[in-house]
């Protein structure tokens, strides 16, 4: 029985996960935390087994107070980091502090700490480098995305995958990062998501790269595995769905468009500014031409991790708008 | 790709009738759960390659095989060959002739230079064909699943080589002798008789910006009705001559690349000496 600390739970991810804990007989207690206010976050009660806290994991006082108060008391042994911001139009210091920070906080607290032994990161797809010359399979030794040019979604991301990366084999505690491929959905802060969930949808012409998209069932299959497993290292967690761009946009019943590159950042941007949208070109500009399928062997070795659930593709109409109509496990 | 696999599907039915399909749906290759493969091969694409193919295989370019029994059936394994003509239609010949020589059939994977996934059309075509960008990454995935790679080691100074350079090797590179020791699989020359002398270059324009590293100036404007005959060679057994660690010593790599770019010479100057004409 371990007890389990688990950050950003008010995601659809940290949601079902938080749930999925909860309901797990190996698990004495969760300790489920966010930014939201108690009566705004997790839609269900809690009970013997659930704490939820609201905590400001940007400051470092907090996290101090968080792991050397409630979770020591709760004899937290696994931290799963799921706290990151979604939307790549979100700049600055603030956000830097919650995608990165936040982490080290937690990194290097655990390190002296009496009872976590594991912490599980959650990283993206989107770390990874995509380019002509590199291979559209990857596999996690992979070039990451360190260009100057990059944004900071990306540069923070890369950021927090290696500041625990750089920790493995150093600290006392356990240290796991998944790179999830996206999980398609509302809330999960899907590139992809947004960009199909339009009405119509401009890719570059005469390019249809293969992408791999993940359900939240299949990303918390991976996260719970790596709970209760032992070891560390970096897995890449794919979804189940490798399919053309094309053919998702079919799947989803959108209209494309095919355009020059140039037209497309500018439609997009349009696109932001008119309805807030999250999606950005810019962001995946390379991956919309040549493509990026993780590869998931070692977590099929190591953690014994396989895509089951595959995307429940709605299929236009309607119910493309509704996001209740995207069932996100069978 | 702008049309769906049920498109290719009739397209090629409406080309080359049912056997086009028939053949492609006998196809083993590893699905990853919508049709395709992770690296974006589709079998409906292949016979509507296939069939587009044909007139070309058939009619225009008349291809003779030779040898073929010495194409590996199963498991992973490298086809080496020449590469020249200007315009990559010795690819396509090779890749339609192993597809229709093999028995259940074998789609190739050749490994495109960089430049060629940065081609609008054409890098989604090729890769629905099973055409992979040339990252050593590519190349040992495909390997470690058992598929047989289709590379050029000549690269792109093959296919731009001067008319008075036909049938002479030019700098041979290694990688996919390296490939193949790694991999332990076996190495099959394969010598293109024809494509040399298909689309004679006057000249090359270098192109300074872009992926694309020149523009060919060709003394025809398409490719002369030459007949191609390819020749298979018998496999080089790698994986019997070297361990895997060899494949970390550049010497034996060197030497492993040296082997079969002579046994391509080899089967090249046979083929030349059978041949009774350009045309014929």
């Amino acid at each position: 029985m371990i007890s389990v600390l688990v950050t950003g739970v008010t995601t659809p991810i940290g949601e079902r996960l938080v749930r999925s804990l909860v309901a797990d007989t190996r698990v004495a207690h969760v300790l489920a935390v966010a930014l939201e206010p108690q009566e705004q976050a997790l839609p269900f009660a809690q009970g013997n087994r659930l704490t939820y806290l609201s905590v400001d994991l940007t400051r470092t006082r907090r996290v101090h107070e968080l792991l050397f108060g409630p979770a020591r008391d709760l004899g937290v042994e696994v931290v799963v980091h799921l706290s990151t911001h979604r939307d790549p139009h979100k700049r600055g210091r603030r956000v830097h502090m919650a995608n990165v920070e936040a982490l080290r906080s937690i990194l290097d607290l655990s390190h002296r700490h009496p009872t976590i032994r594991r912490v599980v990161v959650r990283s993206f797809g989107v770390v990874y480098r995509v380019s002509m010359e590199l291979p559209v399979l990857v596999t996690e030794d992979h070039p990451l995305n360190l260009g100057g040019r990059a944004p900071q979604y990306v540069r923070d991301r890369v950021e927090a995958d290696l500041t625990a990366c750089a920790r493995m084999g150093l600290t006392d505690a356990e240290i796991v990062v998944l790179r999830c491929a996206e999980a398609l959905g509302p809330g999960n802060g899907s590139q992809l998501f947004d960009y199909l969930d339009a009405p119509v949808a401009f890719r570059p012409g005469g390019f249809d790269p293969m992408v791999n998209v993940a359900t939240v069932a299949d990303i918390v299959r991976g996260l719970e595995l790596a709970t209760h497993g032992s070891g560390e290292g970096v897995f890449n967690i794919p979804g189940w769905d490798t399919l053309p761009l094309s053919a998702c946009l079919r799947k989803w019943g959108t209209s494309s468009i095919p355009l020059p590159g140039s037209v497309i950042q500018r439609l997009y941007n349009l696109r932001h500014l008119t309805t807030g949208s999250e999606f950005e070109y810019g962001l995946n500009h390379q991956r919309m031409h040549y493509g990026l399928v993780l590869d998931g062997s070692r977590a099929r070795d190591v953690l014994g991790y396989s895509p089951e659930n595959p995307v429940d593709w709605p299929v236009g109409g309607p119910a493309r708008r509704d996001p209740d109509a995207i069932r996100h496990a069978r | 790709m702008p049309f769906s696999p049920s498109i290719a599907r009739l397209a090629a039915r409406a080309i080359k009738g049912t056997q086009a399909t028939d053949r492609a749906r006998r196809l083993h290759y590893a699905d990853a759960g919508h049709g395709y493969d992770r690296f974006g091969l589709h079998p409906d694409f292949i016979a509507l390659g296939d069939a587009l193919a044909s007139p070309l295989y058939e009619k225009y370019f008349r291809v003779k095989s030779y040898g073929a029994e010495n194409i590996p059936t199963t498991g992973s394994a490298v086809l080496a060959a020449n590469h020249s003509g200007t315009l990559p239609m010795d690819g396509a010949m090779v890749y339609a002739d192993v597809f229709r020589q093999t028995d259940p059939p074998r789609a190739p994977r050749p490994v495109a230079d960089y430049f060629v996934t940065t081609l609008p059309v054409v890098s989604t075509i090729f890769a629905r064909c099973g055409v992979v960008g040339g990252s050593r990454g590519n190349a040992r995935a495909l390997l470690e699943a058992g598929e047989m790679l289709l590379i050029f080691p000549e690269g792109t100074p093959g296919i731009g080589k001067p008319f008075s350079e036909r049938y002479k090797l030019q700098d041979w590179r290694k990688g996919h002798a390296e490939l193949a020791i790694r991999h332990q699989a076996p190495v099959v020359p394969v010598a293109v008789v024809g494509a040399e002398e298909q689309m004679p270059q006057l000249a090359r324009i270098p192109l300074p910006i872009g992926a694309v590293p020149y523009l060919p100036v060709p003394a025809v404007l398409f490719p002369l009705p030459v007949r191609y005959h390819i020749h298979y060679g018998e496999p080089l057994p790698f994986h019997e001559d070297y361990t895997q660690s060899d494949a970390d010593d550049p010497a034996v790599v060197a030497e492993a690349a040296a082997r079969v770019k002579t046994a391509v010479q080899r089967l090249l100057d046979r083929g030349l000496q059978m041949r009774e004409g350009i045309f014929r």
